[in-house]
């Protein structure tokens, strides 16, 4: 690593910013309420209510649901981990959003009917995925790694399902579907950008300190972890349930 | 990609992944979210109590909710239903226990007027406690059956709470 002379000395101070905005940012991805799997009971009836077109209601349920889905935002943080350059990150960014608007908007349109838990447990298994490839583990056991951004489109049509299932659940009526529909993506995709911003100040402050380099290691271990803590969650609702 | 790991290093990466990933979920994540409780580890730290969370806040904005609490005898090898009247979509809060013997139980509702014997099971275990609450999905009647396959006497203690009508017990 490259250190200027100039570099500030590393004062209590700074340690207890670093600290304070990782917590922050840690905050923000656990679950206040059993988010990943469902929606809120407030939610819940609305949209078991809820006749006709709703624009601002949908969007506003689809950027909740992503700003509390710990599950989709482990994966953006994988998956922007080790990515530098503005360029690579809205490229990554745009193949996950890609991805998911797909199967979210065809999933509910064409009512395909998939196990929220199995494809919950598939988003567990991107969380994995990433963190194991930010360790560079596929280059190291395969000799390879997976094309990176074709996984992030595949993992990001799995991740669309699971939003697709959420909104299933309900049968909505045809009446404004669509619409309805457009909205909730809409309000997928900012809920996605508000918390990027959050994620990206957190990883890129974070990355100026040496301890970025230490703990990159550990810190993808722990995605990991949080992966097979998520397949392990869903398949066992699956088995339960 | 980025990292340059040896194989070794990568190999204790993912065992401690999955290693903490299998403690958390046994004992935590598993019985708050299910009540599955391999090692007790979660009831000890009260986490069981998580796995219906709904039941309060949303039965208690009921207007005519009653509370019951019965004593009921399952003899030695035998079984007994005890069952409550619902009307569809009624909500009933339950928690039973024994002392301590395991009962199989089937908890079940039948629809009202029905002949075939046609019924559909909520939840199936042998188990010697279980808190929980159901809507009916029909107009009917709903309940336990337990089943005492030991050699004694064992008494189901009951405690209910919702909009139901007790049938009582069926032999």
């Amino acid at each position: 690593m490259i250190r200027s002379t100039l570099d500030l000395p590393v004062t209590k101070k700074t340690y207890q910013l670093f600290f304070s905005i990782l917590a922050l940012s840690l905050i923000g991805l656990i679950p206040f309420e059993s988010m990943a799997h469902g929606v809120d009971e407030n939610t819940r009836h609305f949209l078991l209510n809820n006749k006709g077109v709703q624009f601002i209601a949908f969007m506003y349920i689809g950027a909740k649901h992503m700003v509390t889905g710990y599950d989709h935002l482990l994966f953006l943080v994988g998956v922007i981990f080790f990515l530098y350059k503005s360029r690579d990150i809205l490229l990554y960014v745009s193949m996950f959003t890609l991805g998911h608007s797909v199967t979210l908007l065809l999933g509910v349109l064409w009512d395909i009917q998939v196990n929220a838990y199995l494809i919950d447990a598939i988003i567990g298994l991107s969380v994995v995925y990433k963190g194991f490839d930010n360790l560079g583990g596929f280059q190291r056991v395969l000799g390879f790694s997976p094309n990176p951004q074709r996984a992030v489109l595949i993992f990001g049509l799995f991740h669309g399902f699971g939003l697709a299932t959420k909104l299933q659940e309900f049968q909505l009526p045809q009446d404004g579907l669509f619409i309805n529909l457009i909205a909730f993506n809409l309000g997928v995709e900012l809920g996605q950008f508000s918390a990027l911003v959050f994620i990206l100040l957190a990883i890129s402050f974070w990355r100026k300190h040496h301890t970025f380099q230490q703990f990159s290691i550990t810190t993808n271990t722990l995605l990991m972890s949080a992966g097979f803590m998520l397949i392990g969650f869903q398949l066992t609702g699956y088995f339960v349930i | 990609m980025q990292q340059s790991l040896s194989t070794k290093t990568l190999m204790k990466s993912t065992a401690i992944a999955i290693i903490i990933a299998a403690l958390v979920l046994i004992t935590i994540i598993l019985p708050a979210e299910y009540n599955v409780d391999p090692t007790g580890v979660g009831a000890k730290l009260g986490l069981t109590a998580l796995a219906n969370p709904t039941i309060s806040n949303v039965a208690n904005k009921e207007a005519k909710q009653s509370s019951d609490n019965f004593d009921i005898i399952v003899p030695a090898g035998r079984g007994v239903e005890f069952k409550f009247s619902l009307q569809q979509f009624q909500k009933m809060k339950y928690e039973w226990q024994t002392d301590g013997e395991p009962l199989y139980f089937d908890l079940h509702g039948e629809p009202e007027g029905d002949t075939t014997g046609y019924f559909e099971s909520y939840a199936i275990a042998t188990l010697n406690k279980m808190e929980g609450s159901f809507t009916a999905p029909f107009t009917g009647a709903h309940g336990w059956y337990w089943k005492n396959k030991s050699n004694t006497p064992i008494t189901v203690k009951l405690k209910v709470n919702g909009e139901y009508v007790i049938i009582g017990l069926k032999q």
